[in-house]
This record gives C-alpha cells, sequence and structure tokens, in this order.
C-alpha cells in the first residue's frame, strides 16, 4: 500500500469520500482500483533505463524485507529509502533469436521473443526487432483511450547518448511488433517537442514588430496604388501580433508551469553526459506538471553502451569494463562507481518530482510516480537475464515501498502483468503468455 | 471551370476608381451617357455618325436591360457585355434577338450601327483595354514561388544540378557487407532499382551470402506534390533521400518479414533530389531469405510504379530542399495563379514555411556552413550566414540598418546559435522584402533584371553563382544581355518544369480530375493505363518542346506519340511496337498513328468525354476556350446530356444537335459543336473510329475566328492544319504563357504588346523555347516598369 501519514491522507489522495472509504478500507484492491479510475489522480510511470548489468554484490540488499539496507550502488537513493522497493529474483526467460544484450533490451518491456533477423550480436543467431509492444506503450495506448487519462503526447521516450543508429541494442520501446520507437536524446528537439509550438510563437511574436516598421518604410519607395497591398499586409501581421500576445499571455495557465529554459549551445558529447542527463531530467519531471504524458522511458545510453564517464576518473568505455572478470579489482571498483552515477540520476529524479507539487493539488509529483529502474542484463560479465535490476521508487503504483523482495525466479512477464494492472489495465498476458502462466506477482500490493 | 482572360475579370476589381474619376470628367465635357468611354482626341475622332446612331439606339432600346455602359442591369441582364464576337456576328445576334421583346425593331442599318457602337465602347478587348488599361500589380509570392524560392535559397548554400542526358542510378557492388574498397568487384549503372537475386547474388565475383550494394544518383522530380515512396526489400538497408545525411529510411536491422518500407514526402518539381541507398546481405548462421530491392513510388494522383529510368539520374546530386508544409491554393480569378490574396490562412502557412525552412538551416545549412569557416571566430561567421542568407532571401544587397534587425537584433536576443538563426530566418522569410518580390527598389540594373529573369523563368530568385557573378560584374543590362542569359536559363530543369505546367494550364489539366470509364464500354481502362497516358503526354510535351526546332505547330500536328505496350495493346495495332519492354517508352514512327497532334491524345481525349461516350461539347469548349482563347459564358441553366439509351437511333452527334438546337443555346452551340465535332472520330478513351454503333462518323464541322472568317473542316485532321495556321491560337497561346509565366496581363506591358509578342513568335518560327526568352526579356525590362509607374 502506498506510504500516507494518515487514513486521511489516503482517502484525500485516493479521491474516495469518507463513507465510501470506510467502506472500501475492507477491500484492498477496490479502493486501488477507485484510485486509477478517479479523474483527479493522475497515476505515471517512468521506466529509467541503464546498461551492461550490475555489480549484483554492491546492488542487491543483503536483507530482505523492510529492515532492507542500501548496499553502495544504490546509496543515493538513502533519503528515499523508505519509497523504494527492490525486486530480487525477476527473470528475463525470454529464449530465440539474438545475443544477450539484444534479448536483454529487446525483451525487457515486451516480454516477446526478437524476429529472426541479419543483425549478429558477440554470439548466439543472428535477430531483428521484437516481436511484440512494450509495456510503456501498451499502458500509454490504454491511458489515451480512455478521455479521463488521455494526455497531449500519452507517453515520452527521453534518451541521454543514443547513438544515432537505429538496431536493436539502441531501442528500449516498441509501439508494436517491429516498430521500434526512437528515443528522443538531445534535449533540445525535446524541448522543440515539447514546448516548440509555444517557442515559436514568442519567436514571431518578438520579431513581428520589427517587421511592422519595415513595411512602414518599404511604403515610402512603392507607387501609389500598391500601397494598399502593404496596408492590408500591415494590417493582417497587426492581427496576428495581437492574437499572439493574448496567446502568450495565457499561457503559463495552459502549461501550468513557467516554459523552462535551457542551457545554451550544449553539444552532445561523452564529456557533456551529465549535464544533459540532468537537462532531461528537468524536462522530463516539467512535462509531467503539464500533464504532457503519464509513461515516459528515460533511456540512458543503451545496451552495449560504452560512455566513458571521465567526470569519475573512469577513461575506459562502460561496456569494455563490464565484461571483465570479477577478479578484475580495478574494473570491478569502476563498475561499481558507474552504476552508483546510475542510481545518481534515478535519485536526482526521483527527488526532483519529490520536490515538486502535483498540479492537482495533492501531495507531490512523486506521491503519484513510480520510477522503476531497470537493465537488460543481471550481471554484464556473464550477460545473465536472471535476476534483473529492479529498482522502483515512487507512489504512483500505490505498492507497498520502503522494501526488498526476492521472488525467487519468476518470469519478468508477470511483473510487467503486475504493472499494467496497478496502472489500471489488468490484463490476461503480457508478451509471450507461455511466461504469464500465473499472472502478476503477488504481494506487491 | 471557367476561365476569362485577365481583361474580363479585371473590369469587376477594385482598381476601377481613377478611372472612374477620368470618366466622370469625359462625361461632362461629351455629354455621353456612356460614363465609361476614355476621354482622349483619337476617341473623338472615331466619333462618328454610325457611332452616334448607334449610341442613341442604344440608349433607347438597350441600355435599360443591360446598363448605360454594358455594364448589367439587376434584375434583367445581369452580366456585362462584353466578348470577343466580331461586329458582324453582334450585328447578326441583335438581328435575330434584340431587343427581346420585340427582336423586330432593330434590324438592318440600326443593328449595325448599334453593334458597332457597343463593340468599340466597351464591348471589343480593344475598347475594355482602352477603357481601362491593366497595370502590373504589387503581388505576393504564389505557393509555387514560395516553395521554388525556398529551395533555391537552400541551393544557394548547396549547389543547383545542370540538366544531363544520363539516367539509371550508379551502383557499385560489393562482395561483403563491410564495402571495404578491396572488395568492390564492379560498378554499373541500373536503369532502375527492381531486382530479386534470389540465393544467387548480383554478379559475377560477389558471394551470394555475403555482399553490399550502395546505389547514388538523383530523383528527377518534374511534379510537385505529395509522393509516396516505397522500398522493398529482404535485405538489410538503408536510404537517404534529399541529402547525403538526411535519413530518410533506417533498416539496418532485417527483422522478420518486415520487407516494405513506405514514406509519404513532398517533392518539388524541376528539382533532383539526391538518393543514396545501402543495401547489405549479411552472413547469418540462421537461413537466409532470398536478396530481392525494389524501389518504387507514388506521384501525386498516380499509381505504384517502379521509379522509371526518365526519373533517375546517375550523378552526385548536391543536398537540396523541399518544403513539407502545406501551402494554401492561390488567387485565380484572372485565370491563372497570382499572388492576392493576403488572408490569414497565407500568414499562417508563410510562417509555417519559414519556421521549416529555419530547422533545415540550424541543422544542415549553419553546421556545414560553420565547418567550412573553422578558422573564423563563430560571432563572426554566423553573422556572415545570415547575412548572406538575407542577400539572397531579399534579392539583392542589403543595407546595413537593415541588418541591424534582421541579424544583429536576433542575435542579441539570445545567446544560444540555433535559436538566434531560428529568430533571424524568421525574421527575414516573413519580411515582405522576401515575399513581395517586386519590392526590390534601388538594386541595380543587373540585380532587378537577374530577379525578374529568375522568377519568370524559374519561379524563384537568383542563387545560382553562375548567375549571381553575372549580377556582379553588371553583365545584365544591355537587352541583348538579359535575353543572353535568359537563353541560358531554359536548359534548366526548373524552367522545364514551369512550362510542363504552363502546357498542363494551356490544356487545362493543371487542376486534377480523376479519369473513370464505364467497365463495360471501356474495360481494361484502369489506373495503371490512365498513368501510361499521362506520361506518354508528358513525354510528347517534353519532346516537341525541348527539341531543336521546338515548334508549336507540332504540338497541333505530330503524327506520331511515346507507347507502351500496355497502351498499344489497348489503343490497337497501330500503336503497336515490335520487340518493346512492359513499362518503357518508345517513340512512335512519323505518320504511324491515324491522328494529330495532341489534340487527340488518348490522355487529353478520355477527359474530354464522358464515363461511356465523347462529349463534343466538352471538346468543344475546350477548344473554343483554351485552344482559340475565346471567351464563351457559361450555360444559363445546368442540363443532363440525353441519354443514348434514350434515343438508340441517334448518334452522338446527332443527340448533341438534338438538345441543342434551340436559338437561346445556338447562341454559344454554334461555335462550340462545330469544334467538338471535328474529334468525333475519337472515342471516349480517345481511339481512332470510323463507325458509332455501325453508323459511320460525320466529323465535319467548322470555326468563325475574330474577325468573322468561316472555315469549315472535313475531320481532325482539317482542324489541326487549321489550329496550326490560325492566328486565335497562337495569340491564345502566347498569352497563356506570358500570364502563366510573368503572372501578370501582358496589356500591362504595352497594349499592343500580345500583338508584338505573336508576331514575334510567328516570325521565330513558332518555337516555345524562344517565346519564352522574348517573354522573359519583357517581363526584366527595367524601362517597363519605370513606364508602368509614372
Amino acid at each position: 500500500m502506498a506510504r500516507y501519514t494518515t487514513r486521511r491522507d489516503f482517502l484525500r489522495q485516493a479521491g474516495v469520500g469518507t463513507v465510501a472509504g470506510n467502506l472500501a478500507m475492507g477491500l484492498p484492491s477496490l479502493v486501488r482500483g477507485q484510485a486509477s479510475s478517479d479523474p483527479v489522480r493522475r497515476q505515471r510511470l517512468i521506466f529509467v533505463f541503464s546498461p551492461n548489468g550490475v555489480i549484483p554484490d554492491h546492488f542487491w540488499p543483503s536483507t530482505l524485507g523492510y529492515e532492507f539496507e542500501l548496499k553502495r550502488i544504490l546509496q543515493p537513493l538513502a533519503k528515499l529509502r523508505d519509497r523504494t522497493l527492490t525486486l530480487h529474483g525477476v527473470c528475463n526467460k525470454i529464449k530465440g533469436d539474438g545475443d544477450g544484450h539484444m534479448r536483454g533490451i529487446g525483451c525487457l518491456l515486451t516480454g516477446i521473443e526478437l524476429y529472426p533477423g541479419d543483425i549478429q550480436g558477440g554470439s548466439d543467431t543472428p535477430a531483428g526487432w521484437s516481436q511484440g509492444i512494450s509495456i510503456d506503450q501498451y499502458i500509454k495506448n490504454a491511458l489515451q483511450a480512455n478521455p479521463a487519462t488521455q494526455t497531449r503526447f500519452g507517453s515520452l521516450e527521453f534518451g541521454v547518448m543514443v547513438p544515432e543508429r537505429a538496431d536493436t541494442w539502441t531501442r528500449l520501446a516498441y509501439a508494436g511488433p517491429n516498430q521500434p520507437v526512437a528515443p528522443i536524446d538531445n534535449p533540445y528537439q525535446m524541448f522543440e517537442k515539447l514546448y516548440g509550438q509555444a517557442k515559436n510563437r514568442a519567436m514571431l511574436a518578438s520579431v513581428l514588430d520589427g517587421i511592422s516598421a519595415d513595411v512602414r518604410r518599404l511604403e515610402d519607395i512603392i507607387s501609389r496604388e500598391d500601397r494598399h497591398v502593404l496596408h492590408e499586409h500591415l494590417a493582417m501581421v497587426r492581427t496576428v501580433e495581437t492574437d499572439l500576445q493574448s496567446q502568450l499571455a495565457a499561457k503559463p495557465k495552459d502549461v501550468g508551469h513557467a516554459v523552462p529554459t535551457l542551457a545554451p549551445n550544449v553539444e552532445e558529447e561523452n564529456d557533456n553526459m551529465p549535464q544533459i542527463t540532468k537537462m532531461q531530467a528537468d524536462l522530463l519531471v516539467n512535462s509531467m506538471v503539464a500533464d504532457f504524458a503519464r509513461v515516459a522511458t528515460f533511456q540512458i545510453t543503451n545496451s552495449v553502451g560504452q560512455p566513458r564517464m571521465k567526470w569519475l576518473g573512469i577513461e575506459e568505455g562502460h561496456h569494455a569494463l563490464s565484461h571483465e572478470p570479477d577478479s578484475n579489482e580495478e574494473a570491478y571498483e569502476k563498475l561499481i562507481k558507474i552504476n552508483t552515477w546510475y542510481c545518481e540520476q534515478v535519485a536526482y529524479l526521483a527527488n526532483r518530482l519529490a520536490q515538486t507539487p502535483d498540479p492537482t493539488g495533492w501531495g507531490s509529483l512523486l506521491d503519484h510516480t513510480t520510477i522503476v529502474w531497470t537493465n537488460e542484463l543481471g550481471k554484464g560479465n556473464s550477460h545473465t537475464r536472471n535476476n534483473i535490476p529492479f529498482v522502483l521508487v515512487g507512489d504512483g503504483l500505490g505498492w507497498r515501498m520502503g522494501q526488498a523482495l526476492d521472488f525467487e525466479n519468476v518470469p519478468h512477464n508477470r511483473l510487467l502483468m503486475s504493472l499494467s494492472e496497478a496502472m489500471g489495465h489488468p490484463v490476461k498476458s503480457f508478451g509471450n503468455p507461455d511466461f504469464c502462466g500465473d499472472g502478476g506477482l503477488t504481494g506487491l500490493a | 471551370m471557367i476561365i476569362v482572360d485577365g481583361m474580363d475579370r479585371s473590369l469587376n476589381r477594385s482598381m476601377v476608381f481613377p478611372y472612374m474619376l477620368a470618366n466622370a470628367v469625359c462625361f461632362l465635357i461629351f455629354g455621353l451617357t456612356n460614363p465609361s468611354l476614355h476621354a482622349d482626341d483619337s476617341t473623338i475622332d472615331t466619333v462618328d455618325s454610325t457611332f452616334r446612331q448607334g449610341q442613341m439606339i442604344y440608349r433607347r432600346q438597350c441600355a435599360s436591360c443591360h446598363g448605360e455602359r454594358g455594364e448589367g442591369v439587376e434584375g434583367s441582364f445581369e452580366k456585362p457585355l462584353v466578348g470577343d464576337d466580331s461586329i458582324g456576328q453582334l450585328r447578326d445576334r441583335i438581328v435575330d434577338t434584340m431587343p427581346e421583346d420585340d427582336p423586330e425593331s432593330c434590324v438592318g442599318g440600326d443593328a449595325q450601327a448599334v453593334a458597332a457602337y457597343i463593340h468599340a465602347a466597351f464591348y471589343s478587348e480593344a475598347a475594355r483595354l482602352r477603357n481601362r488599361p491593366p497595370r502590373r500589380r504589387l503581388t505576393h509570392l504564389t505557393s509555387r514561388q514560395l516553395r521554388q524560392s525556398l529551395t533555391d535559397l537552400y541551393a544557394h548554400f548547396s549547389k543547383v544540378v545542370t540538366p544531363t542526358k544520363e539516367r539509371g542510378l550508379l551502383g557499385q557492388y560489393f562482395d561483403s557487407s563491410n564495402f571495404g574498397q578491396p572488395e568492390k568487384k564492379f560498378e554499373r549503372i541500373d536503369d532502375r532499382l527492381d531486382f530479386d537475386w534470389q540465393h544467387e547474388g548480383p554478379g559475377e565475383g560477389i558471394t551470394p551470402e555475403d555482399f553490399g550494394v550502395r546505389w547514388r544518383g538523383g530523383l528527377k522530380v518534374e511534379e510537385t506534390g505529395r509522393y509516396q515512396i516505397v522500398i522493398r526489400s529482404t535485405c538489410a538497408f538503408a536510404c537517404d533521400l534529399g541529402a547525403a545525411d538526411r535519413v530518410f529510411v533506417d533498416n539496418l536491422v532485417q527483422s522478420g518479414d518486415k520487407t516494405e518500407f513506405r514514406r509519404p514526402i513532398v517533392l518539388t518539381a524541376g528539382r533532383v533530389v539526391p538518393i543514396r541507398i545501402k543495401l547489405l546481405q549479411r552472413k547469418r548462421k540462421t537461413e537466409q531469405p532470398p536478396a530481392t530491392i525494389s524501389l518504387s513510388w507514388i506521384p501525386p494522383h498516380g499509381v505504384e510504379q517502379v521509379i522509371p529510368r526518365r526519373h533517375l539520374l546517375p550523378i552526385d546530386a548536391p543536398a537540396t530542399f523541399s518544403l513539407q508544409a502545406r501551402l494554401p491554393p492561390d488567387d485565380r480569378s484572372y485565370g491563372y495563379d497570382r499572388g492576392l490574396a493576403i488572408d490569414r490562412q497565407w500568414d499562417d502557412s508563410t510562417t509555417a514555411a519559414a519556421l521549416e525552412f529555419a530547422g533545415v538551416c540550424v541543422e544542415e545549412l549553419w553546421p556545414r556552413y560553420r565547418q567550412r569557416h573553422k578558422e573564423k571566430p563563430p560571432e563572426q561567421v554566423i553573422r556572415q550566414f545570415l547575412g548572406g542568407l538575407a542577400k539572397v532571401a531579399f534579392r539583392g544587397e542589403v543595407e546595413k540598418d537593415l541588418l541591424d534587425f534582421y541579424v544583429e537584433d536576433q542575435l542579441d536576443a539570445t545567446e544560444d546559435h540555433a535559436e538566434s538563426i531560428v529568430r533571424s530566418v524568421l525574421a527575414i522569410l516573413k519580411s515582405p522584402r522576401f515575399l513581395y518580390p517586386d519590392l526590390d527598389e534601388g538594386q541595380t540594373d543587373s540585380r532587378l533584371a537577374a530577379n525578374r529573369l529568375a522568377l519568370t523563368l524559374y519561379d524563384s530568385l537568383p542563387a545560382d553563382r553562375w548567375l549571381i557573378e553575372r549580377i556582379d560584374q553588371g553583365q545584365l543590362q544591355t537587352e541583348a544581355e538579359v535575353r543572353d542569359v535568359a537563353q541560358q536559363m531554359l536548359d534548366d530543369y526548373r524552367t522545364h518544369a514551369k512550362t510542363r505546367q504552363l502546357l498542363y494550364e494551356w490544356l487545362n489539366l493543371s487542376q486534377f480530375e480523376e479519369i473513370i470509364k464505364d467497365p463495360e464500354v471501356y474495360p481494361e481502362f484502369d489506373a495503371r493505363l490512365v498513368a501510361d497516358l499521362k506520361a506518354s503526354l508528358d513525354l510528347f510535351l517534353d519532346d516537341v518542346t525541348w527539341s531543336a526546332d521546338s515548334d508549336f505547330r507540332q504540338l497541333l500536328l505530330a503524327s506520331w506519340s511515346y507507347v507502351t505496350p500496355r497502351m498499344a495493346e489497348f489503343m490497337g495495332p497501330q500503336w503497336q511496337i515490335d520487340g518493346q519492354q512492359a513499362n518503357t517508352f518508345v517513340r512512335t514512327a512519323e505518320g504511324a498513328l491515324p491522328r494529330m497532334g495532341l489534340m487527340s491524345h488518348p490522355y487529353l481525349m478520355s477527359r474530354l468525354a464522358y464515363q461511356d461516350s465523347t462529349s463534343p461539347i466538352h471538346r468543344g469548349v475546350f477548344l473554343m476556350r483554351y485552344v482559340l482563347g475565346r471567351t464563351l459564358r457559361p450555360p444559363q441553366e445546368a442540363f443532363t446530356p440525353l441519354s443514348p439509351e434514350l434515343h438508340p437511333d441517334l448518334t452522338t452527334r446527332q443527340r448533341v444537335i438534338l438538345q441543342t438546337s434551340s436559338q437561346s443555346c445556338q447562341v454559344c452551340h454554334q461555335k462550340i459543336n462545330g469544334l467538338g465535332f471535328t474529334l468525333e472520330q475519337f472515342d471516349g478513351v480517345g481511339r481512332y473510329r470510323e463507325f458509332e454503333e455501325g453508323k459511320p462518323i460525320d466529323a465535319t464541322g467548322g470555326y468563325t475566328d475574330r474577325s468573322g472568317a468561316a472555315f469549315k473542316f472535313q475531320n481532325a485532321s482539317e482542324l489541326a492544319v487549321f489550329l496550326a495556321k490560325s492566328e486565335d491560337t497562337q495569340k491564345a497561346f502566347v498569352n497563356r504563357v506570358f500570364q502563366y509565366f510573368v503572372k501578370q496581363p501582358i496589356a500591362a506591358y504595352g497594349v499592343d504588346q500580345l500583338d508584338r509578342l505573336t508576331t514575334a513568335f510567328r516570325e521565330n518560327n513558332f518555337s516555345i523555347q524562344q517565346l519564352l526568352v522574348e517573354v522573359a526579356v519583357i517581363a526584366a525590362q527595367p524601362s517597363v516598369r519605370s513606364a508602368e509607374e509614372s
């Protein structure tokens, strides 16, 4: 159950009146159902991806349950410990074509095999794209189909330093079979998508005055008969100007917040990765405030991603390091640092959400948002897809947070089903039905 | 659609005002009741006794219905009395029908006098010109001109393609999907991309399991509009379109049975769009599908086809820009597109266009420019970039105080380069200095001439390096220099595309209409055949226009055509050519076809027909209005054609005669039917016939020209010979060319300009190319401008 300080808080946030609440309290599932269909509450789900597996010994809590401890890699979440949930024992069991990394990312949110294809990874058979839709896109479609949960974009796909290359390793989200969705990894491009129209209007408004002044100068050089054409043109410019002014004046109310400003001229370069990640996280928070979407993916690099985290004193690429045996102490230490850095990004996003009031007036954004931080591999050097890192932060799904759980080897399809159900859209199966037989995971809510 | 020439419509428009004042003066001096008569000495001389007599009769018997100056009277006869009948034709009509209540009261000399008066005072084209000489008007860029201008603005930073005769795509074949140079086995020109190599591989020395092919070249676009590009391949591939690094389709992952890729894109006529395709058959552990690839498109309103060889150029085409934003249609109230409408829709579309162009500046032009000038400080380079852009967009030197606003202020507004570029480009492209091409006062004579030549021939602005050099060196001062440059500008895909569009306007084909036929009457007349017919027409038009002679009369007289096997199969044995390959066009031999030129081309003939039969009326109206340039009023009410089923004994000709026999119909139909009947030898889809339902075809007809001379024809062949010689045809064509290319009425360049230009056309052996040059020269002369303004 979500984290509410008082019962009254719960009822208020769940949007049920006292009487109904009294009745509902005995039926937890009904309460959750109510919460998700309540038009006031905006339930949100954000997937954060980081690549190349983790160092399990410094990632997974040793103690299960509410008494769990945060190991080194998860330390950045210390302040949010009570709103964090770790899910050990959830395994990506999808087989078929494609190497470990490809199936790692391509089946992570889709839960279904890759098509046969011609992309040869490091081992195994070659493969193409995923055979099915990913869970984020599935939930997005469901939310968009309902006017009460419809938003401007439905979902947003953020990226950071994703290579200019469409292949199985660079795509996390799928709109359907063979339909990978490209993440937008350039903050300016994302800004353009989110605020482009408003920004363009503002720019147009600011140049029209100068154009009008120039039109008046032109009047002197043209014949009397033609002057009326310019007068007409000028009148048109003035109409547009007036319209724009009133639109711009009304803007803050529409967007719900001031349009953010981005630092200028940040190039997409390895060394700018921390700054780009922060810019993207800020834009993501802003778009949640604006209710542009209630589902998002935030894909930091890609499967086999090779960022060189020089800002941590690490010159080697991440993927190359991740292949080193555990006995390589230097590499091992670096990988812990790299993973800790990724966790810091998750923590930054979570903290921003926690600090930002929900525009509906009910608590913070994080009270209604769950971040699912995940990875294509359990461990880099073994390429295992067992024990896929799943760390959840926030109360969007209404799950019991502040604990460490171990499901002991369940297919990850069942987690995907649980996510959909918690977002108000229960499914009989998701991805390959062979892995869905036992339904969603129990004990989360 | 009704096409009336420029003069007709200008009567209704707002520029009447100053002349009304002048006419009021003339009314006081002469006491004429017709205030539209212009007061000058020559008018007084022509006011002879017949004129006065006609005037008196008109005022007494006609003015109550037709208005004091033929402007029409609400409630009785509302349309203005204007047209192009001769005095004799007018007289005959008056004798027969006027006044309506008592036709007998105005006959003989009276009718002659009234006809002469009406003709001289306001009815004839000359009278209308005299009364209200048309004027060049300040207009904004039409949609086509805006599109083309932006494309050339981009090309200024890239390059413009020079025409080439070569066709196909250049293919480089590698014995590896890694494209290593040592593995390159051969290069060749592929006529089209439509390969199924199965498991055999594309050629000698190439391992079928692991190979790569790179194609590069350009797509030659002849028609502006929305295309769908369709690439099918069982292999991984990537396609760049528009620029070497502009990804159009990325399928570097071959996945499952995803083998078809469709992408819509707006392409611009007269442009060559660079295309690069890289195909990879990768060796794999699993079963490998056979290797196939095809490159197809669906042109605007067309059908899907493998992109034909004639649209592929094996050259390194430079990067190009094609505006994707939708632009509203232009004002056509003068019968041709003009930039007259200033409304919100237009304004919004120019904003969308400006923003789209600003986007490509940020994405492509600026990074490339900065790279080329990387030794200089970025603050300097960005000023140079935007200043250069303003110069091309404003068609000339830009004064410093203008740059202060259009560039400096926008740079000051933000630190972000991308944003300042968007601001500056938005300001420049929203400026009337860009949108109204005539606002280029104060530039050098050479610049003014070049601006007009580019607008006239390319629908664009000067951006080509060679032309800018001519401007900078002041080499466009004399008429000979201007003519020389205009001549050079003919050999350009932009001019070719504009000329094609002009011919479509002339043939009234510019507005798309789907041609559908009754499958029971014309089986196998389907969309594919129509696509072939249209392409056949295009090839014919290009062939005649761009041949050495460029003889206009060939358009009417040619006894050959372009044909595909599909067409030949449908059209009949005379069209067959031995050994012809499917989907390719071949020119038939001279005299091979029982037909004459364009007028019997099956594309035109099937459009000018009903679903199940011919339509002599449509054909006649077309010949009258478009080919002969004559005025026709629309019918007073709508009629449904008589059904063939109800009149099984009658031929189409007989049914038309029966339906249009009343006197009120005959006023126009005596002109229409006689022309339309001559094409009866060509059935509803343009196939030659000698019988209709077992009855022999009567293709006799006739025409009375502007001067009143009557001509008789036995068939379409005699009509074609007549049309090719007719001054009406020539004048109509010259007028159409001028209007379409200059977008101003020709009389604004001198009341007798049409006559002079037609004479020159004749003296140049009816060379279309030469006519285009002369039109451009007239449009470019600065003296015409200043004369008009004074």
